[in-house]
């Protein structure tokens, strides 16, 4: 055997050896990502989520790591006792890798309160998806048209960006929900599956602005404000809004057709938003939710941009009619979209 | 036999399709209701459910019938029945909101309204004396039927004068350009037609003034281009074209007068 082929086996041996000796860092120690989709965690006692999750926790009042105002909330992992039903072995073994499952420090000397983890923890997959039914909330919000003015009490206003026109006005039924982004949100452009580029896409020169985007709710804020309790499904009622499902990584790519479309230019923030999210009011399922849900007709038949887009479909079927390379659609989309061929959707108009 | 077998199976098929590409056909409605107005006022059905059903008045009659026929409790008597201050009921007249979750409680309703009064004393004992929870949170503290009974009291009336009828689509107007878009409806057109008939309803009697708006109309909707229907009322006991228009005086309840917003 050749000399350097020795050197790296015993550089391996080496390397295996002290692997099995060395003490194993607190990161390395941990279990893993909590499963709720186990069996002992999924039926039996521990299917309510009250039997492990309190509500509210007994830090709530401390300050939140995503910056919300205080709120009552589960704030917090499941004390001991949801635990040490079944696990109190556990923690006597492998160095207290179980500790670390909600521990800073992965040791049965932990203790109770501090040194936890930041909770939930953001990094690990979802295991539920969210019930929401859109429609129901629609019909029970029912008029709400109120002026910027008049003071917001009941609801987290949106945090509308510098470009807001003065005579704003606030709908008092989305925006309790789905602020204006003060942050650029990572997007992408969202490929149309069935279509067919017409053409390579030329150089991407738009830039959209954080006030274009809308955010979503990413905790229980805007939900308690009326299902902490009486209104049902009630903070208590975990399974009312959360479905167990198969562990799923949450992107925070937001994939659009239109990159162009700001939400705060004047003649946009002065509508309301079912306006143009025409589909949001029949959505009884957000899991359901699959495509756009602003229909192509919402801006073509109106008489702000229904032209413009006549006009481009027209320059896009006379430059295939003259078989010269394909016109490019610029009014609402980026290069990326824009070389697509033009959907079914936006033949009624 | 064999070919006699298959030739039947060709000309089953060939009937099958163009049947099945008719019902891959969509339109759609674009409901408008700016130009409606009564008493002088519009915005009577904005942010309002209008409902889509396949066929026209004549093939809903059952339904006509029973949206003609239906009794309806008023926002002022349910709630009058629940015993609700005048104060609270005309806090929710001031809007025309059927519910308080329509717009913002603040500091001034909470001094005024006694149901906001005893909610918002209660959620400062409960929230560790936080002032804007209890007040944002205002309505986890008020009892259950003030909060959405009229909103389920209204689900239950829909479902009992559907009885079973499933609409084709459910949607509503916005506040703004008040209109109600249905949109991929799916089109079953008729030999030597060029549309589908649809009924057109909002089931739910719309409160406006002192009187509630029922419509049930047909609606003709191609493959084209979207459909566009205005709501209209009767006017000199002249009938709308194609619809049924239920107007009834609102139920009346006792109700303190409620001061001018």
């Amino acid at each position: 055997m050749k000399l350097s082929i020795r050197i790296i086996l015993i550089i391996l041996a080496a390397f295996i050896s002290a692997a099995s000796v060395l003490t194993p860092s607190f990161a390395q120690k941990r279990l893993g990502v909590f499963s709720h989709n186990t069996r002992a965690h999924r039926d039996g006692k521990y299917s309510n989520c009250d039997a492990c999750h309190t509500v509210p926790t007994k830090n709530w009042t401390a300050a939140r790591a995503d910056k919300h105002e205080p709120f009552p909330d589960v704030a917090n992992f499941p004390y001991h006792t949801s635990c040490f039903g079944c696990h109190t072995r556990d923690i006597y073994s492998n160095g207290g890798a179980f500790c670390g499952t909600c521990h800073v420090v992965p040791t049965m000397r932990a203790s109770g309160g501090r040194g936890v983890l930041a909770f939930p923890i953001k990094s690990h997959p979802r295991q539920f998806t969210t019930i929401f039914p859109h429609d129901v909330h629609q019909n029970l919000i029912a008029l709400n048209l109120i002026k910027l003015d008049v003071a917001v009490a009941h609801f987290v206003p949106a945090s509308f960006g510098p470009n807001v026109p003065d005579d704003a006005t606030e709908f008092n039924n989305c925006a309790i929900c789905h602020k204006s982004s003060s942050q650029m949100p990572k997007v992408t452009a969202r490929v149309p599956a069935l279509l067919q580029p017409l053409a390579p896409a030329s150089v991407e020169t738009f830039a959209p602005k954080p006030e274009f985007f809308k955010d979503a709710p990413n905790s229980h804020a805007s939900c308690f404000t009326c299902h902490y309790q009486n209104v049902k499904p009630g903070a208590k009622d975990c399974a009312g809004c959360h479905s167990l499902s198969a562990p799923y990584a949450v992107s925070n790519v937001l994939p659009r057709y239109s990159l162009k479309f700001n939400h705060q230019d004047k003649d946009h923030a002065n509508k309301d938003c079912t306006t143009c999210h025409v589909r949001i009011t029949q959505n009884s399922d957000v899991r359901k939710m699959k495509d756009a849900d602003v229909a192509f007709q919402t801006c073509s038949t109106s008489s702000c941009h229904g032209s413009n887009l006549t006009e481009e479909i027209g320059k896009r079927e006379a430059s295939i009619n003259a078989k010269q390379p394909a016109f490019q659609c610029t009014y609402c989309h980026t290069p990326a979209i824009g070389r697509y061929q033009v959907p079914s959707s936006h033949r009624i108009r | 036999m064999f070919i006699l077998r298959v030739a039947l199976l060709i000309f089953l098929l060939a009937s099958i399709g163009p049947v099945r590409f008719a019902a891959q056909a969509k339109g759609a409605l674009d409901v408008q209701g700016k130009g409606l107005k009564i008493d002088g006022k519009s915005g009577a059905v904005s942010r309002k459910r209008f409902y889509l059903f396949k066929g026209g008045l004549k093939d809903n009659q059952e339904l006509v019938a029973r949206l003609r026929s239906a009794e309806i409790k008023s926002r002022d008597c349910f709630y009058n029945q629940l015993q609700a201050s005048s104060q609270y009921i005309c806090w929710l007249k001031a809007d025309n909101c059927e519910s308080p979750f329509c717009r913002s409680v603040t500091a001034t309703d909470v001094g005024e309204v006694p149901e906001f009064q005893v909610a918002y004393k209660k959620g400062l004992t409960q929230f560790k004396g936080l002032e804007t929870i209890a007040r944002d949170w205002i309505t986890t503290n008020m009892p259950p039927a003030l909060v959405s009974g009229y909103y389920r009291d209204r689900r239950t009336l829909t479902e009992r004068l559907l009885s079973g009828i499933v609409p084709i689509q459910s949607t509503m107007t916005d506040s703004v350009t008040i209109k109600a878009i249905f949109i991929d409806v799916p089109l079953e057109i008729p030999g030597g037609k060029k549309t589908g008939t649809f009924l057109l309803s909002n089931i739910l009697p719309i409160e406006f003034g002192t009187k509630s708006y029922l419509w049930a109309c047909e609606v003709e909707i191609g493959p084209d281009k979207p459909a566009v229907f205005s709501l209209k009322l009767p006017e000199n006991n002249k009938p709308v074209k194609n619809c049924e228009v239920f107007i009834r005086d609102l139920q009346v309840c006792k109700t303190e007068s409620c001061r001018a917003k």
